[in-house]
């Protein structure tokens, strides 16, 4: 008897729990009765593990988020600093060609105004090695027609004359070289001299005697005595002058911006010229003007070619 | 003639688990189950205290712990249901975990396919055991058997494989 219990224990104790459960079931249904005590012990166990889950969800969804978020960032930030590097360089190009634009437009503008001189217009292309010479190379030689002696100019004013001639390439002894001189004359005075380097960057006009009234500022230009440059190009202006004997110290201001050249015009010829100031294109442009029109202002119009 | 109710056998090996590890991992099912049903519709396709039921009781081999088992997880199924009375499931899961137990000694349930065998038979009969509850006590209209169910079955059986995999890790050592 005990042995059969022992055997069906299992069986009865399902049967108990079974029909235990089905007359809850009942109980819930007939009476429309709702068992809100399980229910609360139900939901009391497993919300905090819920809410737990939640806030796991939340915190590792917020930092996966994060990362992703702070990867793109990244990602996008080194992709936006690539492309503003590329248009920073694409921005110094477009510069450097409106530059050489607005230089090279200038020189035309410059050679039209002087039609009647024959001109070549050259790239400097180098210049010397030696810190203590001031010479710079251009890329036109012997057969473009150079030949030594010959003026090299800018819109500006005179840069110097060529001192060697190879078949593609010339060298050009600036006017502030000290074995650099060039006949020169006072604009206004009309007084004349001899601007000649002395190694640094302003040339010294010599030859003016202490009793002539120089200024700061006064303009100088070619005597054309040379013969390498045209009468009245200008040389530049003094910078300071101090009497001395015998003669004054006039240090001279380049009116050519000897330091930065990078185009210049060779004068082919030492036919006589009537220097215009060449005028930019941005200010011909305001004119509604072309730029090497007619109006180009002329500079000591006064001085008549000898 | 197989005595389902009858005791195992002694010499039947009964695996014994790390304490609180049944406690915990049938609380967590329950929680898993109410906590990705926020998160999809698919989490309807795996009845994870089912398959704990399931898992513990051919584990165990212990008819009673495994009908209790099954009761009290069915019940707590039904709580956390808004809409169920309390013993639907309850019923359901106290005839899968005395049926899980008893059957856990007498055939191989450690072979994956067998495990799939196993699930998508108790997963059949625990919807037929519910489908009559609710015809006959609550005088719903339930499915015995349809094509959603027994793709359902299948999807619960695939994933019921590396689940009891993994909680194989849980056992102790004999």
């Amino acid at each position: 008897m005990i042995d059969t219990y022992s055997r069906h224990r299992p069986l009865a104790l399902l049967a108990i729990v079974v029909v235990a459960q089905v007359m809850l079931l009942a109980f819930q249904i007939k009476g429309e009765h709702d068992v809100r005590l399980i229910r609360y012990w139900a939901v009391a166990l497993v919300t905090p593990l819920e809410r737990a889950g939640t806030w796991s969800f939340s915190k590792v969804g917020g930092a996966w988020d994060g990362y992703v978020g702070l990867r793109n960032a990244r990602a996008e930030n080194e992709r936006m600093h690539s492309e503003l590097d590329q248009l920073r360089l694409r921005n110094r190009e477009l510069e450097s060609q409106a530059a050489e634009t607005q230089r090279l437009s200038t020189v035309l503008n410059f050679r039209n105004a002087h039609a009647e001189a024959s001109m070549l217009a050259a790239q400097v292309i180098g210049s010397s090695a030696d810190p203590t010479s001031h010479t710079l190379f251009i890329n036109r030689g012997e057969r473009d027609r150079l030949r030594i002696n010959m003026g090299v100019v800018t819109p500006d004013g005179i840069v110097g004359k060529i001192v060697e001639v190879l078949p593609n390439t010339a060298q050009v002894l600036l006017i502030n070289d000290k074995d650099s001189g060039v006949g020169a004359l006072f604009s206004a005075s009309r007084t004349h001299g001899v601007v000649r380097g002395s190694g640094d960057p302003e040339p010294r006009m010599e030859y003016v005697v202490n009793d002539e009234k120089v200024q700061a500022g006064d303009a100088i230009v070619t005597s054309g005595e040379d013969r390498i440059f045209p009468k009245d190009f200008p040389i530049g202006t003094v910078e300071s002058a101090r009497p001395a004997n015998p003669f004054q110290v006039i240090r001279v201001q380049p009116s050519a911006r000897l330091d930065r050249l990078e185009e210049v015009l060779v004068l082919l010829t030492q036919q006589e010229v009537v220097f215009k100031k060449p005028e930019t294109p941005a200010a011909a442009a305001a004119a509604g003007e072309p730029a090497s029109g007619a109006k180009t202002a002329t500079a000591n119009s006064s001085a008549a070619p000898q | 003639m197989l005595n389902v109710g009858e005791r195992s056998d002694p010499n039947v090996e009964v695996h014994k688990f790390f304490s609180g590890a049944v406690l915990a991992v049938c609380l967590l099912a329950l929680v898993f189950q109410a906590f990705l049903h926020k998160y999809g519709r698919w989490s309807e396709l795996i009845d994870l205290p089912l398959l704990v039921t399931i898992y513990f009781g051919v584990s165990r081999r212990n008819p009673v712990t495994g009908l209790f088992l099954g009761g009290t997880i069915g019940i707590l199924q039904d709580a956390l249901s808004h809409d169920n009375p309390i013993g639907m499931y309850g019923i359901a899961k106290t005839i899968i975990g005395y049926l899980a137990s008893s059957i856990g000694g007498r055939i191989d349930t450690e072979h994956p396919l067998s495990r799939f065998a196993l699930v998508f038979f108790f997963f059949h009969f625990h919807q037929i055991i519910l489908a009559i509850t609710q015809r006959v006590l609550l005088n719903h209209s339930a499915p015995l058997f349809t094509l959603r169910l027994f793709l359902d079955s299948l999807v619960t059986s695939a994933f019921a494989v590396p689940l009891f995999a993994l909680l194989d890790r849980l056992r102790r050592p004999s």
